[in-house]
């Protein structure tokens, strides 16, 4: 099954280049270009990974990773920046980002975030299941 | 004077580097997708050719974006050559609405620019008239009413120009004390000679400047 990705950025010619290429790489992209538009497709669909702009109109991507986080700890999240300074790459990962590049971004380094991201993602679903089911064991008597 | 001088060119050397990094970015983008098409061609798979002239027509329109960024920092950077020059007002007024257009787009506006009289003019300090400018539309942004537009209207007057930055909602006197009696942007007026008002009544942020041709002395204070 391939990468489920959401590609957030304001900077739309960005974004839908870059989503072609992931395609043609076999990944499921979908693509907004606000942070608000973003939240709306977390709610409503099932991503492997968000890759979000830090600094979008609106809602920029440290407040969208907060509330990504607050309402789907599982997803994972990679902010692309076009100043990275270490001060908000330390934030970012505090926040719980998983990775934080600069652009232009190098599409390799992207889609090995994006596959890292993947398998943390599976593991933390693997985990949570193992402990509903051990928790249904637990309470039901047979 | 000259704190809030770099203050300002700081800022907007900040800005433009950010929008070219965005311009380079989409670049980046494009170029590895049409390598992504030729490596396609190559092993043989078919490709439709107008995949390949639409990605060039839009790489050579950032280039041109990303062209006329540079050319609006650069036409900032020769602006401190001369401290007294014959300005274009509506010109001038548009190069620091281009500059602050990322700025305002960040918080949902768009910067409108008009011309009251045909061939508005004034001699003046032509960077620190840009600074006051930019003074006046960070004044400006935080009232900008429903519209979400900042309207910046360049008019002449009888001592020189006037610029009026208009559909404003709200807005006090202390939106232009500019920082206070000894802020530098306070001193940056007071070298051009000119006054920073607030229209309570017509929404508008009124900035007068003095045509230094016009005056007594003939010189900038």
């Amino acid at each position: 099954m391939s990468e489920k990705v959401l590609l957030v950025d304001d900077e739309e010619e960005f974004v839908e280049t870059l989503a072609e290429r992931m395609r043609d790489r076999g990944m499921d992209v979908s693509t907004s270009n606000s942070g608000t538009n973003a939240l709306h497709l977390v709610d409503d669909e099932d991503f492997d990974v968000v890759v979000l702009d830090l600094k979008m109109p609106g809602i920029d991507g440290l407040e969208a990773l907060r509330k990504i986080k607050r309402r789907r700890p599982d997803i994972q999240v990679v902010l692309l920046t076009g100043h990275a300074t270490v001060e908000k790459g330390v934030e970012a990962i505090k926040e719980g980002a998983l990775e934080f590049l600069e652009k232009p971004v190098d599409l390799a380094s992207l889609t090995d975030a994006i596959h890292k991201a993947r398998a943390t993602k599976m593991v933390l679903v693997e985990k949570d299941t193992e402990e509903r089911i051990r928790d249904i064991l637990h309470h039901k008597s047979w | 004077v000259s704190d809030e001088g770099l203050r300002f060119f700081g800022e907007m050397s900040a800005s433009v580097s950010h929008e070219i990094r965005n311009k380079l970015a989409v670049i980046n983008e494009k170029v590895g997708l049409v390598q992504d098409i030729a490596l396609a061609m190559k092993s043989g798979r078919s490709v439709d050719p107008d995949r390949l002239e639409v990605q060039a027509g839009k790489i050579i329109d950032q280039i041109r974006q990303a062209n006329q960024i540079v050319g609006s920092l650069s036409r900032l950077g020769h602006s401190v050559d001369a401290t007294r020059a014959r300005i274009d007002t509506k010109e001038l007024v548009g190069l620091v609405a281009d500059l602050y257009q990322r700025k305002a787009t960040r918080a949902g506006i768009r910067i409108d620019t008009t011309e009251l009289a045909d061939g508005a003019s004034v001699t003046t300090h032509p960077f620190l008239l840009e600074g006051l400018l930019g003074a006046c539309i960070d004044a400006a942004l935080p009232r900008v009413g429903a519209s979400r537009i900042l309207t910046v209207a360049s008019d002449n007057s009888a001592d020189g120009a006037v610029i009026r930055f208009r559909h404003l909602e709200g807005l006090q006197e202390s939106d232009v004390r500019l920082g206070g009696e000894t802020s530098g942007a306070r001193a940056m007026l007071t070298v051009i000679g000119g006054r920073i008002l607030a229209d309570r009544q017509l929404g508008e942020i009124v900035f007068e400047v003095r045509d230094c041709d016009r005056t007594d002395s003939g010189s900038l204070q």
